[in-house]
């Protein structure tokens, strides 16, 4: 970790919410420090204060204990206003306007930084242009607001935060319900934005495939521990990764990244393609179909794939694994549960 | 964000503005021809002298408290709807106006055992106004309260029709207990009317309204970052809590004084901000707060031209006329599904 690339740091911190003389810790032991230049992951199951978190940060809510510091300076000491040229945020909130184009709301970005009527310098005209071509949302900057998908709505509420031109850029679920190609979309834009504008970003989701192709440093959060911080690759190494498993149900497959059921399962003999036998096994495993049934042999034959079963007296040949399965669970193979 | 068609836009309010003036100057119970009010504005005189008076003593200062009171009533609802972030917020349909309402209640049931009236002139119409400012004030803190904790814009506007019934209630119990010359003084200023203002409450009435706008054009960027909602207003560097205090002394300022000068005017203030939306087409409030103004002066004059019956001795209520017109504009608005996206 570089010291001259940290902006944002916490040691010990704990969050919640105070009432009366009583205070309500949601989370503490927090501590982190957040990267220029890279994009930082924030991950946890729901209700574990990861939105409190990010309101600590964004100073709308004090800590309990200890300080958020930007830049040296405990955040709560920093007026709204110097804070909306150091911080630009994207909320989980819906943006639906008839009355306001793309280009509008990402020209509301330079409110902090134009005069008491808003009006925009050609300086601020450059920083919202810049920050329409890095999100690639040129074709659309004359549409009204309620004619966008939900991918070109993310994208535009994006770029009225880089239009904000702050160093620090948190992001609240911004891949939430969107399809996969828009979420790698997003992730990636969001990766290129750390690297090439030296940007430190925060990002909360709840994708973990995605967050491991994209994400510099991970910050896992659960309930009772402390904020663990760490590249994705050391913490899945480390098994660290698997904090973010609720019980023993479940782990994560170090091999290829994705989360298992615990549960030995004992398959048949298959052979074939390492790759065709992944899937078969799959397909058997979601079926229960154990070991008990003869081997299973996987050929390719030009372009057809056939799936042979040997039984006890003679070999019987399926176009698909679906065809197969369904001859298994007729003959009673399936255990039932 | 403004552009040519923008102006063009405005310079057109503005001629549809002079024109509507014009005719209102020309009718009521004496018609004058227009052709002579427009005379008479680029320095011709009157062929009949009676005309004079007429016009100077009592139309002119007629037409500009129409004028006020339109500008008052549409910033009014157009801070609240966008504060509120409800489409069907306005002074009227929120209690606003029956707030004030209570505040001139109070102050000439209780005033009169003083010795004072309303009419005694000097200090007295301060007195009105303050306490319709009053008035509003408490009625929009309590609608603030509520829309904190309540997000939805039906529970807000039902919360607001309450608000508005309990104080008309009040209203209602003072009245009771009151004399009968203090209840013809009430009964006669809560029927409303754009006529009664003397010239020199007209400078009073004129002052107000300038004091109710200074927080706005203090906050006008500030209401720009409010269309994304508050926390987004916030992460902008927007102190929303000052902001509330704004909209709600503003507020309170316009639709208290215009109530203490004209008596409760309804929808006005809600269905103006929805005309400007529609003929601007933007949600840019540097340009909505002056389209709002021009298109309120020119609605409630529009509404007042139509209460003086053109050629007969008769004058309909303010408050019937403006309801006439309002209440099936705000229909038609809700009744169009996309009214949410149209905000």
């Amino acid at each position: 970790m570089s010291i001259q690339n940290s902006i944002l740091q916490a040691t010990d911190l704990s969050l919640g919410y105070k009432k009366g003389s009583r205070s309500n810790v949601i989370a503490d032991h927090i501590s982190f420090s957040l990267e220029k230049g890279k994009l930082t992951c924030l991950l946890g199951p729901n209700g574990v204060g990861k939105s409190t978190l990010i309101k600590t940060i964004m100073g709308q809510i004090p800590a309990l204990k200890n300080q958020v510091y930007l830049d040296k300076k405990p955040t709560n000491s920093i007026s709204i206003k110097d804070l909306s040229k150091k911080i630009a945020v994207v909320l989980t909130e819906k943006i639906n306007s008839a009355n306001l184009t793309v280009k509008q709301v990402v020209s509301l970005g330079r409110i902090p930084h134009t005069g008491w009527l808003g009006n925009l310098s050609v300086e601020d005209q450059q920083k919202i242009d810049k920050a329409i071509q890095s999100t690639h949302i040129n074709y659309i900057e004359d549409r009204p607001m309620n004619e966008l998908s939900d991918g070109q709505l993310q994208k535009v509420m994006i770029a009225r935060a880089l239009a904000q031109n702050c160093e620090i850029l948190i992001l609240d679920e911004p891949t939430a319900h969107l399809d996969l190609i828009n979420r790698f979309e997003i992730m990636h834009l969001l990766r290129d934005i750390a690297k090439n504008e030296n940007k430190a970003v925060l990002v909360v989701t709840h994708d973990l495939d995605i967050a491991i192709d994209t994400a510099d440093e991970f910050w896992l959060m659960q309930c009772g521990l402390p904020l663990v911080c760490g590249s994705p690759e050391d913490l899945i190494l480390q098994g660290k990764i698997d904090l973010l498993l609720p019980n023993d149900r479940l782990h994560f497959d170090k091999s290829d990244g994705k989360v298992r059921d615990s549960a030995e399962f004992q398959y048949p003999h298959i052979d074939g393609p390492e790759d065709m036998v992944k899937w078969v096994k799959l397909a058997l495993r979601k079926n229960d179909i154990g070991p008990e049934i003869n081997s299973i042999t996987i050929k390719t034959e030009g372009i057809q794939i056939g799936f042979y079963l040997s039984e006890s007296t003679d070999i019987l040949k399926f176009d698909t694994i679906t065809s197969l399965i369904n001859h298994l669970t007729t003959l009673g193979y399936t255990r039932k549960k | 964000m403004k552009n040519k068609p923008t102006y063009f836009l405005f310079l057109i309010g503005i001629l549809i503005c002079l024109l509507l003036f014009a005719v209102n100057l020309a009718s009521g119970s004496v018609l004058i021809p227009i052709q002579e009010v427009m005379g008479r504005f680029i320095g011709g005189e009157f062929s009949k002298s009676s005309w004079e008076t007429i016009v100077i003593g009592y139309r002119i200062p007629k037409a500009f408290t129409a004028i006020l009171a339109g500008i008052g009533l549409s910033l009014s609802g157009l801070q609240m709807q966008t504060f509120f972030r409800n489409p069907l917020a306005g002074p009227y349909v929120l209690g606003v106006s029956s707030g004030a309402g209570l505040g001139v209640a109070l102050l000439i049931m209780a005033g009169s055992a003083f010795g004072w009236s309303m009419y005694s002139g000097g200090f007295g119409i301060w007195a009105v106004v303050l306490s319709a400012t009053l008035g509003s004030i408490l009625v929009l803190l309590l609608m603030s309260l509520t829309a904190w904790k309540v997000k939805d814009s039906m529970t807000l506007l039902i919360v607001g029709l309450m608000f508005g019934s309990a104080v008309s209630a009040l209203i209602s119990v003072l009245s009771y207990f009151s004399g009968a010359d203090q209840l013809k003084m009430f009964t006669i200023w809560s029927m409303g009317s754009l006529g009664s203002t003397q010239p020199d409450q007209l400078v009073a009435f004129l002052v107000s309204v300038l004091l109710g706008l200074l927080p706005l054009l203090v906050n006008l960027k500030s209401f720009n970052a409010m269309l994304l909602g508050e926390a987004y207003a916030e992460s902008m560097g927007v102190n929303v809590h000052r902001l509330r205090w704004a909209m709600i002394v503003s507020t309170g300022i316009l639709a208290g004084s215009v109530t203490a000068f004209c008596g409760p005017i309804a929808f006005i203030g809600i269905a103006v901000p929805h005309m400007a939306r529609l003929v601007f087409k933007t949600g840019d409030h540097r340009v909505l707060f002056p389209a709002s103004a021009l298109i309120g002066a020119a609605v409630l004059l529009a509404c007042d031209t139509i209460s003086q019956l053109p050629g007969s001795a008769q004058t309909l209520p303010i408050n019937a006329v403006t309801s006439l017109v309002g209440a099936p504009m705000v229909i038609w608005l809700i009744l169009r599904r996309n009214f949410s996206k149209e905000f």
